[in-house]
């Protein structure tokens, strides 16, 4: 039996009632738990753990990975983290919200948007965060293929 | 030098008046400027005043390595500043961006947005060094007088 | 009543960061907000994949200059996990040692902090004053006031002596006694009472729901605690209480920080006098092979969260923070609504926010076409002055 029976607990639950569209389970040490989940699956995924107690979203980590960006889910009852990913084609990159079962996300997701050019859908308008105003809205610094070019003039002093 | 200008550069070398603004900074030396003003160091006991509006300010204090997003507000107080005005850069990110030199977010260094008297190195400042600063600058101006 | 907008992002004395928020008032009551962040954006998770994991340590420390300690440890425990090295005992109890007194810090600084929102300066300059205690403290043992920099892969970099660990002791103990004076200011005195009783309410549902963290969902009667939850460091082998209060208002949030800041005391002494023996670093690889990590940490302001991806090259793939505060101001527009625009500036400062407003707060009435420029100062003023004419004078102390 493993050592850590309230994690497999978790990953066994959540690859039953997702079958078919959870990959790559793994429970890696005590009180953390990673999963892929099938991107459309997404907001219901949340929902599912909410239900169960897991009443945060502590942050989402956007990333490149070359064919695919993606973002992780870091989903958590203050015990046990759960890093739920999910992937999405660097082509046309777009993520369903969970701002309905996290509202606190709000800062989260548009942060996917600003730094790697993710649409989420069903986001409220408003400023963009967190990048400035005049940054244009067609670079994605997080993504690996963009380099910071200072404009000219600037790194001389006044 | 007129009566008036001898008059203006009296007051700021007798009781320099400060405004702080922060640029960007992680809060170090800025918690330093805030601890020169209690009572270990206590720059009031030297007539150093902290202000709230640039119209009252003789030195701007700028910490942080100056964020796109706050370059131009920075600007803005700057010029809202009545002469004789001088800078003030402090901090290893305000003297030349710190460790945030290269980064996409920033425009390294105060010195790339506004003119800077005084440069205070270190990471972050001591409140010492804020004094001796402070202190360098008004012996400066009256150097020159 | 006109319904006025406030674009605010006031000058803070205490704390500068740069935020913004857009308040609509009725009359003196505020009926909405919203949040406009990054003014401090300087792209420091691309910076961090340019540079080693070494090189990172420091960069991730100026993360926050009154938290450094909790985003270094935590991005350190990442490392550490993924190069899968042994951090010795001495090195983790040493971390938590410089994890408590920074804890020290920033309580004794917003509570002064909080005590000049609400006029009352005079408790500003004694805990500012005691302050310099936990500095000299954090300055004996690692070189600098702030930045501390203790820590390095693999573990610390300073060992602590005895001729140390007296002086520290001494000074915490007068900090105790400083402390208690502080608790019954707190919770005795009838005019800090009448500025922070029901003022910035959270509810503990919505503190859930708007996943609030640290001291401010504690005050809410939360109780949860990283160092309890998932403990990390020698938390695990700590005797300590997680504080939390039910009174969901600024009030609690005070009470929390002030019971905090005798635990914290607690766990510095139980740290200094089981210091085990040992090597105090030991000696981890420059490439680090693939992997992910994400850890936890208990900041003075709230669960700190880092993710760090590994590729096997000496510098990390993504590296992901998620500070307290970002966390907690989505509970700041609920504490606001419904309230009074003489209580802003002490519950923005409630939260502990780890930023400054720089922007200037603009009244306009669209009505009479008027404009009003204030600055935070004349805020603040304004709103001592409003409490006075309502019998809550601190000059009177």
């Amino acid at each position: 039996m493993s050592e850590f029976e309230k994690e497999e607990k978790i990953k066994a639950d959540l690859e039953n009632h997702f079958k078919g569209f959870v990959t790559n389970a793994a429970v890696t040490r005590k009180n953390r738990v990673w999963a892929e989940v099938e991107t459309s699956k997404l907001p219901e995924v949340a929902a599912w753990f909410k239900a169960r107690g897991f009443d945060y979203l502590a942050t989402v980590t956007g990333f490149d990975e070359g064919e695919n960006l993606g973002a992780f889910y870091h989903i958590t009852d203050t015990h046990v983290i759960v890093n739920i990913k999910v992937k999405t084609p660097r082509a046309n990159p777009s993520l369903p919200s969970v701002l309905a079962t996290y509202p606190g996300a709000l800062s989260y997701e548009k942060e996917l948007e600003d730094m790697f050019g993710i649409k989420v859908a069903g986001l409220p308008p408003g400023r963009r965060y967190p990048l400035p105003d005049d940054f244009p809205t067609d670079q994605y610094p997080l993504r690996k293929d963009w380099t910071f070019v200072p404009p000219a003039g600037e790194t001389e002093a006044k | 030098m007129k009566t008036i200008d001898k008059l203006i550069t009296w007051s700021l070398l007798k009781s320099p008046w400060i405004l702080h603004f922060n640029s960007g900074a992680c809060n170090g030396c800025d918690i330093e400027v805030v601890d020169a003003l209690t009572p270990k160091y206590d720059i009031e006991r030297f007539g150093i005043l902290q202000k709230a509006v640039p119209r009252h300010a003789d030195i701007l204090v700028v910490s942080g390595p100056v964020t796109r997003q706050q370059a131009k507000r920075l600007r803005t107080i700057y010029e809202q500043m009545p002469e004789p005005k001088f800078v003030m850069a402090v901090g290893a990110c305000g003297c030349s961006g710190g460790v945030f030199d290269g980064c996409y977010g920033v425009i390294p260094g105060v010195d790339k947005t506004l003119p800077v008297s005084v440069y205070i190195p270190g990471c972050p400042v001591r409140p010492e060094a804020i004094i001796d600063g402070v202190v360098k600058l008004i012996q400066s101006v009256e150097g020159k007088k | 009543m006109s319904k006025i907008t406030i674009p605010f992002g006031p000058q803070h004395v205490a704390l500068k960061e740069p935020e913004n928020f857009m308040l609509v008032l009725e009359g003196e009551q505020i009926t909405g907000s919203t949040i406009n962040l990054g003014y401090n954006h300087r792209g420091m998770e691309k910076a961090a994949e340019g540079r080693t994991y070494i090189q990172d340590l420091y960069l991730i420390e100026r993360v926050c200059g009154i938290c450094s300690h909790s985003h270094t440890t935590c991005y350190i425990t990442n490392v550490e996990e993924l190069a899968k090295c042994e951090t010795p005992k001495r090195a983790l109890a040493i971390r938590t040692l410089v994890a408590e007194l920074e804890r020290v810090h920033s309580h004794l600084l917003w509570i002064g902090v909080a005590g000049y929102e609400m006029g009352f300066e005079t408790l500003f300059m004694y805990t500012w004053r005691d302050r310099e205690q936990v500095l000299d403290c954090l300055e004996l043992l690692s070189g600098n006031r702030v930045h501390y920099s203790i820590n390095t892969i693999g573990g610390v970099r300073r060992d602590v002596s005895a001729e140390q660990k007296a002086e520290v002791m001494k000074r915490i103990n007068y900090l105790v006694e400083r402390t208690n004076y502080y608790i019954k200011l707190a919770t005795e005195e009838p005019t800090v009472l009448a500025r922070t009783q029901n003022v910035g309410k959270l509810p503990k549902n919505v503190a859930i729901e708007r996943n609030a963290v640290g001291p401010t969902a504690r005050a809410s009667g939360i109780i949860s605690d990283v160092r309890k939850d998932d403990p990390y460091l020698i938390y695990g082998e700590l005797d300590f209480k997680a504080i939390s209060h039910d009174t969901c208002d600024v009030f609690g949030r005070l009470v929390v920080r002030a019971l905090e800041l005798v635990e914290s005391y607690k766990i510095i002494k139980q740290v200094l006098n089981n210091l085990p023996e040992g090597p105090i670093a030991v000696k981890v690889p420059m490439r680090i092979a693939p992997g992910e990590a994400v850890n936890h940490y208990e900041a003075p302001r709230g669960e700190d969260i880092h993710y760090l991806k590994s590729n096997g090259t000496d510098k990390p793939e993504r590296l992901k923070v998620r500070a307290p505060t970002l966390a907690n101001l989505q509970s700041v527009s609920y504490m606001l609504e419904g309230g009074w625009m003489a209580d802003v500036p002490l519950v923005i400062a409630a939260i502990d926010p780890c930023m400054s407003c720089t922007d200037r707060a603009v009244v306009w009435d669209p009505k009479k076409g008027k404009k009003q420029t204030y600055g935070w100062e004349e805020l603040r003023k304004l709103a001592i002055e409003q409490y006075r004419r309502r019998g809550v004078d601190f000059t009177r102390l």
